[in-house]
């Protein structure tokens, strides 16, 4: 029944290269969460990696801290191309990541498939680095290259994030706070200061409701939730 | 061309006819009547507009069996309501929640999940969940989660509490008060408070002219400033006839004026070097808009004069607007066809008769054929969906009516052969007389008995040979009198339009602005059998017996707006 409700979607497949991860043992991940790459992917402990999220790893290493919650149909680590509407992105991406996997990424792969050292640095320049109770809503994108989602940054439904763009200072401290209202995007690049709060078509202004800790404890209550009614199956990716 | 045009299908409310409902009832009309046969209806004359609606828009009569529109429907009000007393966002405009400010920090959030799940407890702070405005922002926290509107009359930016107009009159009547001086500071009179000073100062004034202060009496010989044009002016502002006093007339005795805080003098403050300093350390950022500034309600709560709402830490939440549900009655026989529940918190309706469960829906289609088949018609070629139409060149639209009721309807359709207006295409309707079956339960469809569904399924093919909906296929053929397909309520027939040219002559005006929109105007005719009047249509038919039944017949005109034509 529910593989016929989901019918209108394209399938998620596990297309493309399976990545070296490294997944804590407190975390929640999905049968059919999507990991796709070539670099290290690491998910630290109690975060949640909803049905049908996608990491991918292919441009640089992809990092997720502690106690996030990644939501259906987000993207973590999408090649920057910056062609798809964040709206469609999650399926473009999927459809474009593997059209250009043996062509235009291969070199990337090739490298970081043999040493390990040699390719550190541009694992870092491409990577995607998310904070600590990072919530990533359904359909949003965080493309890569040197992306950092500082912690307690919320990425609404469908809202995107550009390549090495900043959210929050860049020493990843609990002091981050960032908003993404739905549908907004962070241009590729733009450093973004602590507690700002992204909305209506691009303005930017500051969240004063000084509500770090409610916050942190109403996510905390959320993957409570969470882990019980998901299904964790990361012996799938190891 | 730049956006693909989506077909769409338009009623016209009876309501727009020129001559009203007694017509059929054989009125006497005092002008000749046009004969009503030739009168096809033009979708693009002027009054049009204001007469077609969708099907959605419409409600239906069931005592007056007749469509009925949002203008001719009369409305009353069921209930006013604040909607739950909300507020808005003063920067976004979002609905504003209450919500606790919770300040107690817990030390081991990480490392201990939380495990205090006790009841939010105050102070609390409107917060809006889009932009994440709070009205801490501008120091206003709130004792109780409800009332809202009564706590924020007396809260200032930044929190400090103020008299309410009420509590000023009660402290001025208690001598204890009295006794000691009100404190100077004239930036304590906010708009409410400097008006009740005002006026108790001159109404102190009116009823002691013998205070007349001498360096004014040369202004009081000119009546300005004499006790009876004051209280003209004053009885002009405040409506009431407390201030008319006959025997001031005649005083000519002159007034001073306010000299104190404590009379309702209010000093402007020019000095404005602290908005500047603040404008230049927080830019055009921290300055709040004019659409912002026009959403603030006027705020009786603050000092009146220079330097308010400049920024955008001044802005305060902003009240809803008064609301109403509404009831609508049917215009001739007066029964409500429509009436939502009073209470404000359900969006449920008591009665809601809408015309999408009494005549059926269109839906349109282009139609794609491949050349040859069909029997002589030419075809068109691959349709794709809101492309513009080749003029000159047949297209044919699949017409599909969905029968809402639950009594087998007939359908008569009568359309111009040419569309009216400058440019008349050609319009053909293939099949313009058709039953379509009742809107049965599905599960009374599959429970039936087979005999039945069989001698239906045999009358079905003998109208129409099974087919895929809408693909090429040689099964489906454009024969006149031939419906397209069939299925349990609804009915598709075809409607073969040639498009006209667009070219224009020289020395036309050029096209108007939608012009190139093939629009057809459609006569629909249903007819049904239901029960005797009484029973409802709606009601579930009964087959088996054989009450008296009565004929129900309901005509309107549509339009049916099918593509644009393209233009060369
Ligand atoms: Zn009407
Ligand atoms: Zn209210
Ligand atoms: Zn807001
Ligand atoms: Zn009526």
């Amino acid at each position: 029944m529910s593989s016929k409700r989901h019918s209108i979607l394209p399938s998620a497949s596990q297309s493309g290269p399976k990545p070296p991860v490294h997944l804590s043992s407190s975390l929640t991940i999905a049968d059919s969460a999507v990991l796709t790459g070539t670099h290290q992917i690491t998910v630290h402990g109690e975060s949640v990696i909803h049905p049908r999220a996608r990491l991918d790893s292919h441009a640089g290493r992809v990092t997720i801290g502690r106690r996030c919650v990644v939501h259906e149909r987000a993207t973590i680590g999408s090649s920057s191309s910056g062609l798809a509407s964040a709206r469609s992105s999650a399926v473009l991406s999927s459809a474009r990541s593997s059209m250009a996997s043996p062509g235009v990424l291969s070199p990337t792969a090739a490298v970081a498939g043999s040493g390990g050292e040699a390719a550190s640095q541009s694992t870092t320049a491409q990577a995607v680095t998310l904070g600590d109770y990072v919530t990533v809503e359904v359909g949003a994108v965080i493309e890569a290259g040197g992306t950092v989602v500082g912690d307690g940054t919320v990425v609404g439904v469908g809202a995107r994030v550009g390549a090495g763009a900043v959210l929050g200072k860049r020493d990843l401290r609990h002091e981050n706070h960032c908003t993404l209202t739905p549908q907004s995007a962070v241009p590729p690049g733009d450093v973004v200061p602590d507690f700002t709060v992204v909305y209506a078509n691009g303005m930017r202004r500051t969240d004063r409701r000084g509500m770090v800790e409610l916050k942190n404890k109403g996510l905390a209550r959320q993957i409570e939730v969470l882990r019980r009614l998901i299904p964790s199956n990361p012996a799938k990716f190891a | 061309m730049a956006t693909a045009f989506t077909p769409y299908s338009y009623i016209q409310c009876p309501c727009s006819d020129i001559t009203p409902t007694d017509r059929r009832s054989g009125g006497s009309p005092t002008t000749p009547e046009p004969d009503d046969d030739d009168r096809a209806f033009d979708p693009r004359a002027p009054r049009s507009s204001f007469s077609l609606y969708p099907l959605e828009y419409l409600m239906y009569c069931e005592d007056c069996h007749q469509i009925r529109c949002p203008r001719c429907v009369a409305e009353e009000i069921v209930t006013y309501y604040c909607p739950n007393c909300l507020f808005e966002c003063p920067v976004c405009v979002g609905p504003l929640a209450v919500t606790s400010v919770e300040t107690k920090p817990d030390p081991n959030l990480l490392a201990a999940p939380d495990n205090s799940a006790a009841p939010l407890a105050g102070p609390y702070a409107l917060t809006c969940s889009y932009c994440l405005w709070t009205s801490t922002e501008v120091g206003i926290q709130f004792d109780k989660p409800n009332g809202i509107h009564a706590q924020l009359a007396k809260l200032r930016n930044g929190g400090t509490t103020r008299l309410t107009a009420k509590e000023r009159k009660e402290r001025r009547k208690d001598p204890s008060y009295k006794a000691q001086p009100p404190p100077p500071d004239s930036q304590d009179l906010d708009h409410e408070a400097q008006f009740a000073n005002l006026k108790a100062f001159y109404q102190g004034q009116l009823a002691d002219p013998n205070t007349a202060d001498a360096g004014l009496a040369l202004l009081g010989d000119l009546g300005f400033s004499s006790p009876t044009s004051l209280s003209r002016i004053m009885s002009i502002y405040t409506g009431g006839s407390l201030l008319h006093d006959k025997k001031a007339k005649t005083r000519l005795g002159a007034m001073r004026e306010a000299l104190d805080p404590d009379e309702g003098l209010l000093v402007a403050s020019l000095d404005e070097s602290a908005a500047i300093s603040k404008l230049r350390s927080e830019g055009l950022d921290g300055t709040a808009s004019t659409a912002q500034l026009v959403g603030q309600p006027p705020n009786m709560v603050e000092p009146p004069l220079h330097g308010n709402e400049r920024f955008l830490d001044t802005l305060r939440p902003v009240p809803h607007l008064l609301r109403t549900k509404r009831s609508k009655r049917c215009p001739v026989c007066r029964h409500i066809i429509s009436k939502p529940e009073s209470k404000v918190q359900t969006t449920r309706f008591r009665i809601r008769l809408v015309a999408g469960s009494y005549i059926p829906s269109i839906s349109i289609r282009q139609l794609a054929l491949s050349s040859g088949t069909g029997s002589g018609t030419s075809a068109s070629g691959p349709a794709v969906p809101g492309a513009p139409l080749e003029p000159l060149k047949p297209a044919h639209f699949l017409l599909t009516f969905k029968n809402p009721i639950f009594e087998t309807i007939k359908v008569t359709l009568g359309a111009p052969a040419t569309t009216p207006g400058r440019f008349a295409s050609r319009v053909t309707v293939l099949c313009p007389e058709f039953e379509v079956d009742a809107n049965t339960d599905v599960w009374d469809e599959a429970l039936k008995n087979n005999a039945e569904r069989d001698r239906e399924l045999r009358r079905r093919r003998g109208e129409s040979v099974s087919a895929n909906s809408g693909g090429i296929s040689s099964a489906n053929q454009l024969e006149v009198g031939k419906i397209w397909e069939r299925g349990r309520n609804w009915v598709s027939i075809v409607v073969e339009v040639v498009p006209a040219s667009l070219a224009l002559a020289p020395g036309n005006p050029p096209l108007r602005e939608d012009e190139d929109v093939l629009e057809i105007p459609m006569f629909v005719r249903v007819e049904w059998e239901a029960e005797m009047a009484g029973d409802e249509v709606g009601a579930a038919p009964s087959r088996s017996n054989s009450e008296a039944r009565e004929k129900r017949e309901l005509a309107y005109w549509c339009v049916l707006g099918v593509g644009r034509i393209r233009q060369r």
